[in-house]
């Protein structure tokens, strides 16, 4: 498996402290690829340079031959980069559908002109992104909630939302910022199962920042650990619960 | 309720409504709308006009601040832009009015960039405030410019024509205005339910979430007040045939509360609501004339002197009870009704 993000020596620093300190590592293409890590070890802010939200102040990140620490946050749906965010940041006073129409933007071409006239090409491509926002409702077996306003869902299907919204923008790569967090032991399943079905079904290569380790050890192929901004550790779950220095960031010194 | 209900076709999930009964209510409204001033007076015509063209304006409005959620002041200063467009391209420079109009528009977006550029690190009150210094300017230059705008002595275009229409008749201007508010509504419902509008909703309800989804906001703010002034300076525009003298005096500063309070009492973000917001604020004053009227002469000849505190007091009293008992405006109150009405012997 070839590498599908590199990250070279990256850091970010604010301020006076760190967040990011001279992380490297390589994402391969099609893997399940977790980052974990105790609160404040600057897995979020990783999370933002890779979504080029924040520039790295050295360092390059690198995806798919684009390079994301140059990149402006907008064009990163067209690199084939899609994400959610720890915090809901969906649209709550929109339909679950018309959430998923945003995740279309840049697949369409409408500019205002077109847009008010709604005749040929500007009609004809949102009936078929309506077509595919269909295909998402499916594939996320939401079916039954296709106009409610996401506010008014619950927590967890608010999250499957929004994983839809980033599926929508078709990428070859998904960010997931804590999905299963204050999420109980069913919703959480249902999330692992939608991972590994996108991975499965889709081709595309997940990288998630998690706490829940159920979810870490079970389905990731690789694992990186970061503490106070530095990666302490890099590998398979079976070799990282079993190292020295991850136990210890964990758990502290004996 | 309706029942026995279901749609077929992409088509119709995305068609502006699926509902027959709401296309028939629609068409029976264009077809008032159309019979309307042949059984009426010149008075109630010029009123309908003067309706239709706050319409427009406030429809323009809608989709900067309701539907993108970048509050502007400086309506008064793009609706002043594209009325001395148009009156200055016709009385000086013999434009046919029908180019002249389209110029009013044009104008009044081009110059929306100038105070674009920098809202695109404003919002809230930062921004209101930038408008409305920018409304400020326009209105400035319009009166101390005299070379090119007359200055205090305002312009005055005779008697012209459009399309074959004179609209120097009151029921012409009508059927001018009538037309334009008409695709004015149509062009802002289509933008609204495409990748654009969706854009502009993304924008307004979080702003991080519509960069991650590929929304460029430079591109996408600068676009709203692009689309926002090209409808208000249509309006203007269609305002210098309806005065046909202007005078800078109009553009002040209550006329872009007047037009926030229009969007704000009719709906924000709603098409519909910015149409009936326009109708509600320009006949508040003259339903209240007409109440006044109705009293006995001695209390009417009393409240008239105070007529222009009256009807300040009650647009200040309608806004004030509209944000407290229907923050989402007329079109939330007809929703309500609607929603009742479907669900009676069941509604709460």
């Amino acid at each position: 498996m070839s590498a599908l993000l590199e990250l070279r020596n990256v850091t970010r620093r604010f301020g006076g402290l760190t967040a990011v300190d001279n992380v490297a590592f390589d994402v391969p293409e099609g893997a399940i690829y977790s980052v974990i890590g105790p609160n404040g070890a600057g897995k979020t802010t990783l999370f933002n340079l890779i979504s080029a939200l924040f520039q790295p102040n050295e360092g390059t990140i690198e995806f798919d031959g684009h390079q994301i620490h140059r990149a402006k946050t907008h064009q990163l749906v067209d690199f084939g980069i899609g994400r959610t965010f720890q915090n809901l940041a969906i649209f709550s006073h929109a339909t679950v559908v018309q959430n998923l129409l945003v995740g279309l933007h840049h697949t369409l071409k409408a500019n205002p002109l077109t847009a008010a006239l709604f005749w040929g090409p500007a009609q004809r491509e949102e009936i078929a992104a309506r077509k595919r926002v269909e295909e998402i409702i499916d594939f996320l077996e939401i079916e039954h909630l296709r106009d409610m306003p996401v506010g008014l869902l619950s927590y967890g299907l608010q999250k499957r939302v929004e994983l839809g919204r980033a599926l929508a923008t078709g990428p070859k790569m998904l960010l997931l910022d804590e999905m299963v967090s204050g999420m109980n032991s069913e919703e959480t399943e249902d999330i692992a199962r939608f991972i590994l079905d996108i991975r499965e079904e889709l081709g595309v290569t997940v990288v998630m920042v998690e706490h829940d380790m159920g979810i870490v050890m079970d389905i990731s192929d690789r694992i990186a650990v970061l503490n106070h901004g530095a990666l302490i550790a890099e590998g398979t779950p079976a070799e990282i619960s079993s190292d020295d220095a991850v136990v210890q960031a964990y758990l502290g010194k004996n | 309720m309706r029942t026995h209900h279901f749609v077929e076709t992409y088509e119709k999930h995305i068609a502006l409504s699926d509902n027959p009964v709401t296309w028939s209510w629609t068409g029976l409204l264009l077809v008032a709308l159309v019979v309307f001033p042949f059984a009426t007076s010149n008075y109630l015509i010029a009123l309908a006009t003067t309706v239709g063209i706050a319409a427009i304006g406030a429809i323009g409005l809608n989709i900067l601040t309701g539907v993108t959620g970048l509050i502007s002041l400086g309506q008064a200063g793009f609706l002043a832009a594209g009325c001395y467009t148009t009156a200055l391209l016709i009385a000086d420079y013999n434009w046919p009015p029908e180019l002249a109009l389209i110029a009013a528009g044009v104008v009044s977006a081009l110059l929306s960039l100038v105070v674009g550029v920098p809202s695109l690190r404003l919002k809230g009150l930062y921004l209101a405030i930038t408008t409305m210094a920018f409304s400020f300017i326009i209105t400035h230059f319009l009166l101390y410019a005299e070379s090119v705008t007359h200055g205090p002595y305002g312009v005055r275009i005779e008697d012209l024509g459009f399309l074959g229409l004179d609209l120097a008749s009151p029921i012409q201007l009508y059927f001018l205005v009538l037309a334009v508010a008409v695709i004015a509504a149509i062009a802002a419902l289509n933008i609204l339910r495409t990748r654009v509008g969706r854009a502009f909703t993304a924008i307004r309800d979080h702003d991080i979430a519509a960069r991650v989804m590929g929304i460029s906001l430079t591109q996408y703010k600068l676009s709203a007040f692009v689309i926002s002034s090209f409808f208000v300076g249509i309006a203007g525009g269609l305002m210098a045939f309806q005065f046909r003298f202007i005078n800078v005096d109009i553009f002040n500063l209550l006329l872009s509360v007047e037009a926030l309070a229009m969007i704000i009492v009719g709906g924000l973000g709603s098409v519909a609501g910015a149409i009936l917001g326009a109708v509600f604020i320009v006949l508040l004053p003259e339903a209240t004339r007409e109440v006044i009227d109705l009293l006995p002469t001695g209390i009417t000849s009393m409240l008239s002197t105070y007529i222009y505190e009256i009807r300040g007091l009650l647009t200040g009293l309608t806004i004030i009870i509209m944000l407290r008992i229907e923050p989402h405006g007329l079109i939330g109150l007809w929703r309500d009704i609607k929603r009742y009405w479907t669900h009676w012997p069941l509604s709460v």
